[in-house]
């Protein structure tokens, strides 16, 4: 079978295996790194989808990751509900979410869509600052559940959550209607022209990417205890998501991820300096876009492809 | 030989704006057959087939498809009733490889599908070899040859096994080889049985492959029959040509006077396409040089080149000078004056202010004489200096556009396609104009028209461009004597 | 009385808005750039021209002055080192190039953002105003400054008028942002024409920013927000609109004001940020936007 000879089945099982066995000889600091790292691959990936298969620019994927998180809190604080059931009631809200976003994505171009979506989320930050009482507002707020207090078990749910969000994103990416959403997202006159309805491609790729987002954003409310729009809604997040994205590579999927992780980890690395992390976090993402427009997974990738 | 009607198009119209593109446009395409839509720039051949694919909606008329009315019908549901379009422009998938992009085609249109059936691969295999893509599967479209871009093109058109095939411009690009491989190729499309609409500018290789041939004009069909009764019908010839060719008697031959401007071997890619193979061409002091040619023969190109504004291979040296040094605007103040096919006004602006631009780099007082001379040559201008350009008609917009030009004070002047889409009554006024500019300043002219009868009266000399060469060049007399009749 | 108050108010703090929006919408028509590092630009010109005023001594009226300059320098190595590196990079494909802009600079703002904080902590900091004293208008005491920054800002919208109606270099940069190639064609320099595009952005912008700290203070937080209602009130008037822009400014201004005194001020960008998405569904292309 042609899969089992894919070198990236092969690489990335390694990857995942040697991953799993990190948490033995890792301090519980660096396991809770990666694990928030992991988290954000989700994250990452799902913008990517978006991104590269449907050809849409979502300045704020917060806004999707932020309903879901939210949704998922509030149902486990406010009425007890087990961890399962909000985690699905969160898909939910995100997908409804990106539904809302997909309306005015079919009727705009360009900056205009990407204002929108960056209108959303600051509307959710908002929202959210107004109905403090039932969600903590700007302080944010806990919920009673958690997935483990153990940091190992916490690492593990993270790795196995990302290991199947990427099997099924890139898994889709590469399959029939990966090529249909791709042939969307690059020319959707030519997509009509072959016979495909481009409106609801983009449509699909909108909840695809939102399901992803909401997920694991509802998952991460569960390992840190804690929601708060400092940490699934602020813009800030949204440009490193975008910047993992971007570094990793767009349209390869793993790429985004390995972004996503290479970023947390740096920033972690680059913590010393204080504020200043964020700066040279920036100037090196700049530096990408200046040099490597390709990101770095896209240019390893293509590096003697192109003429 | 010919079937059924497959497709009728009835009462169709269409418009942009204010601009009407297509009128009372009605024709039938037979299973079969070969139907090719000929006309001058914007006479609407291409909008005819945006409208028939859905790309556009029309604003009135019928489309019908084995007597379905298919007229407001999204693009991919018409697409899957079984009419297909070959663009103008390839568009493939560029991270996919040949045979993904054809794949792609014979899928149906569903969110649930995650592998393909072997049978699918197998069908587009099929399709690759048999038009000519068979060496070549796993090659990624940025690395095929022109030739075979437009090769996948047609495959992916006739992979779902369409009834009618739309092609636009099918022979743009490619060389004579070439053309006559893809002639093959879309006779073997009619013999399938199915019904083939052609646009193309190349009269003479839709000539030499339609069974019918359509002549259209501002957006109306003005003549139908085989080739060869089109392309004698007097409205058409007078359409392309602009009627009766006068031989004028040019009494100062100046021969003797110094070249102005020297082109010497330039080529012009676009991307993979040659647009300009090989061109030489001289214009002398105070010569009227004309480039006759049909559109797509590379005229705007060459100008565009001398102008700066694209890349070429070659030499272009004005008054001794390499222009290629020299930025694009550096170059229009040195006096090389370009009058854009598109005018490029500030629509937003008056027509003062436009002409004001034009004289930006010349002192006060100048302007004003100036401004004086290009409003006693077109005294409509002056009546409308203070309206904004966009409102005002074509033939004063392109009054405006020789006037903003001559606010440069060109040494030479060069003009793409001033009489487009102009009344008669307003070209007899430019050709007025241009006769005083030769009469009272030393001016140097390059013109590019497709209106023969329009150039020639004026000119010293005559190039012919056609499929990126020259073709012919010579005097007036010549050309209307030789080369007239094998014009179209 | 709170009408009143809410009037002058309302008007200065749009005449500044109005100001910063005009020059973030020239930017735009001209050079085709939504620059989000906007923000980061007036706070540059607010902390340069406060530590020169205050820290470094050099008095209100230099550190001002210090202040716009710096502002202007940075409005500059936001086109030098990030939009004009990405506009000619063969590297991205023509399509992708609005969107690497974009988060070039947005990623430029906040190397911006962290950097100023660094430099100078992220406290609000003021500028002594420029005139003091209080004026009584219709029975409201209000601060001279805010009537001088309203008289600035007015008089600085004139000039550009007459810089863009009058001059030949204004009227150049008009056509270049109807049609870069017609100015080509007719012998100006785009890249002459970027530079000038640029210079009166910085300048605005970097005065918006120190008078916007006399009035009302600056910090490196703000720069997010900054950006937002520049980005807001130019969408909102139609992009490339300066006259759009004029008004929508006051639209927001007003919105804001009113928001922040008869409902609270903690939710005063909201009523805009609803009109705004109002906007977008119902009419893209802003009140008075061509494009």
């Amino acid at each position: 079978m042609a899969i089992l000879r894919s070198r990236v089945l092969w690489i990335g099982a390694a990857v995942v295996v040697i991953a799993a066995l990190l948490p033995f000889w890792l301090s519980a600091y660096l396991l809770g790194v990666l694990t928030a790292a992991y988290y954000f691959g989700v994250f990452a990936m799902a913008w990517d989808l978006l991104f590269g298969f449907a050809g849409e620019v979502n300045f704020g994927p917060t806004f999707l990751i932020g309903l879901g998180a939210y949704t998922a809190a509030i149902l486990n604080s406010e009425f007890g509900l087990p961890i399962p059931v909000c985690v699905v009631a969160g898909a939910i809200a995100a997908v409804l979410g990106g539904i809302l976003l997909a309306v005015p994505a079919l009727r705009l171009r360009g900056p205009y869509f990407g204002l929108v979506t960056l209108v959303a989320v600051l509307l959710l930050q908002n929202f959210i600052v107004i109905f403090a009482g039932v969600t903590g507002g700007e302080i944010g707020m806990t919920v009673p559940d958690v997935l483990s207090i153990d940091e190992k078990v916490n690492y593990w749910y993270a790795l196995v959550f990302l290991t199947i969000c990427a099997v099924l994103l890139y898994g889709l990416s590469r399959s029939t209607v990966g090529l249909i959403l791709q042939a969307s997202g690059q020319d959707a006159v030519e997509a009509s022209a072959l016979g495909f309805n481009v409106t609801k491609h983009k449509i699909a790729a909108f909840c695809i990417s939102a399901l992803f987002s909401g997920t694991a954003g509802a998952m991460l409310i569960f390992y840190m205890g804690t929601a708060s729009i400092n940490t699934v809604i602020d813009l800030a997040i949204a440009v490193q998501i975008i910047i993992a994205a971007v570094l990793g590579g767009r349209r390869t999927i793993l790429g985004a991820a390995l972004g996503a992780v290479f970023l947390i980890v740096a920033n972690e690395f680059l913590r010393p300096l204080g504020q200043l992390n964020t700066f040279v976090v920036s100037a090196v993402a700049l530096a990408v876009i200046l040099f490597f427009p390709e990101g770095l997974l896209g240019y390893a990738l293509h590096r003697g492809e192109r003429e | 030989m010919t079937g059924a009607a497959r497709l009728q198009v009835s009462g169709l119209h269409k418009r942009f704006g204010g601009v009407i593109a297509v009128k009372n446009m009605s024709f039938d395409l037979r299973a079969g057959e070969i139907v090719g839509l000929i006309g001058p720039n914007g006479s609407g051949k291409s909008t005819v087939m945006s409208l028939i694919m859905g790309i556009q909606r029309a604003n009135a008329g019928t489309i019908t498809l084995d007597g379905i009315d298919i007229a407001g019908w999204p693009a991919h549901r018409i697409a899957r009733a079984g009419i297909s379009i070959v663009f103008q422009h390839s568009r493939p998938l560029q991270r996919q490889t040949v045979l993904e992009n054809i794949k792609l085609a014979l899928l149906p249109d569903s969110l649930l599908r995650l592998a393909t059936k072997t049978s699918v691969t197998e069908r587009a295999r099929a399709i690759a070899e048999r038009v000519g893509l068979g060496g070549v599967l796993h090659r990624h479209p940025w690395t095929l040859p022109f030739a075979d871009l437009r090769r996948m093109e047609v495959a992916k058109a006739v992979a779902r096994d369409p009834k009618v095939v739309l092609i636009d411009e099918p022979f743009a690009g490619l060389t004579a080889a070439e053309i006559k491989i893809f002639s093959d190729l879309i006779r073997s499309l009619r013999d399938d049985g199915r019904a083939v609409l052609l646009v193309d500018h190349s009269v003479k290789s839709v000539a030499a492959l339609a069974d019918r041939v359509i002549a259209m004009y501002l957006g109306e069909p003005i003549a139908e029959g085989s080739a060869d009764e089109v392309m004698q019908n007097e409205t058409v010839r007078r359409v392309y040509l602009g009627g009766a060719i006068e031989a004028v008697e040019r009494n100062d031959s100046r021969t003797d006077a110094a070249t102005l401007l020297d082109v010497d071997c330039v080529d012009v890619f676009y991307g993979k396409a040659q647009a300009l193979e090989h061109v030489d061409l001289r214009v002398r002091q105070d010569e009227f040089v004309s480039i006759v040619g049909l559109n797509g023969a590379g005229k705007t190109t060459l100008f565009n080149a001398i102008s700066g504004l694209v890349p070429y291979r070659g030499s272009i040296r004005f008054a001794g000078a390499e222009l290629r040094r020299r930025t694009a605007a550096a170059i229009a103040r040195g006096g090389v004056v370009h009058c854009p096919e598109t005018r490029e006004l500030f629509g937003y602006m008056s027509v003062r202010e436009n002409l004001d631009l034009g004289g930006g780099h010349l002192s006060a007082g100048e302007r004003q004489r100036q401004l004086a001379w290009v409003f006693e040559l077109f005294p409509i201008l002056e009546q409308r200096q203070a309206q904004a350009a966009r409102t005002l008609s074509g033939g004063e917009q392109q009054m405006l556009t020789l006037g903003r030009a001559l606010m440069m004070q060109p040494k030479l002047l060069i003009l793409d396609e001033p009489t487009l889409g102009l009344a008669p009554v307003i070209l007899g006024q430019i050709s007025k104009a241009i006769e005083r500019l030769r009469k009272e300043r030393s001016l140097t002219l390059l013109l590019a028209e497709q209106n023969v009868t329009f150039a020639l009266p004026h000119s010293d000399r005559v190039y012919l461009l056609d499929h990126g060469r020259i073709a012919w060049q010579g005097d007036p007399q010549r050309f209307a004597a030789e080369m007239h009749a094998g014009y179209l | 009385m709170r009408a009143v108050q809410i009037l002058v108010d309302g008007f200065a703090i749009s005449s500044l808005y109005g100001l910063a929006a005009v020059g973030f919408t020239l930017i735009f028509g001209v050079s085709g750039v939504l620059n989000l590092a906007h923000g980061g630009i007036m706070v540059v010109a607010a902390l340069v021209g406060w530590a020169a005023a205050a820290e470094f001594g050099f008095g209100t009226y230099a550190g001002t002055g210090l202040g716009i300059l710096a502002g202007l320098a940075t409005a500059y190595a936001t086109y030098l080192i990030v939009v004009r590196p990405i506009q000619r990079s063969r590297a991205i494909r023509p399509e992708e190039t609005e969107i690497f802009v974009l988060t070039g600079t947005l990623l430029w703002g906040i190397m911006i953002q962290v950097g100023m904080a660094y430099l100078f902590s992220d406290n609000p900091v003021t500028i002594r105003p420029l005139v003091a004293g209080v004026v009584n208008i219709l029975g409201v005491r209000t601060p001279a400054n805010e009537i001088l920054i309203a008289v600035i800002a007015w008089s600085l919208i004139g000039l550009l008028w007459l810089l863009v109606n009058r001059t030949r270099t204004g009227k150049a940069l008009l056509g270049a942002s109807m049609n870069p190639r017609g100015v080509t064609l007719l012998g100006y320099e785009l890249t002459r024409i970027y530079f000038v595009a640029w210079t009166i952005y910085g300048l605005l912008a970097g005065i918006a920013g120190v008078l916007l700290a006399s009035f009302l203070g600056v910090s490196t937080a703000n720069t997010g927000q900054l950006t937002a209602s520049a980005f807001s009130i130019v969408v909102l008037g139609g992009l490339g609109s300066v006259s759009g822009s004029l008004i929508a400014a006051y639209v927001v201004g007003y919105l804001e004001t009113m928001t922040a005194y008869l409902v609270a001020p903690t939710l005063r960008p909201i009523p805009s940020l609803i009109l705004l998405v109002l906007v977008i569904y119902v009419r893209p292309q802003g009140l008075l936007g061509r494009r």
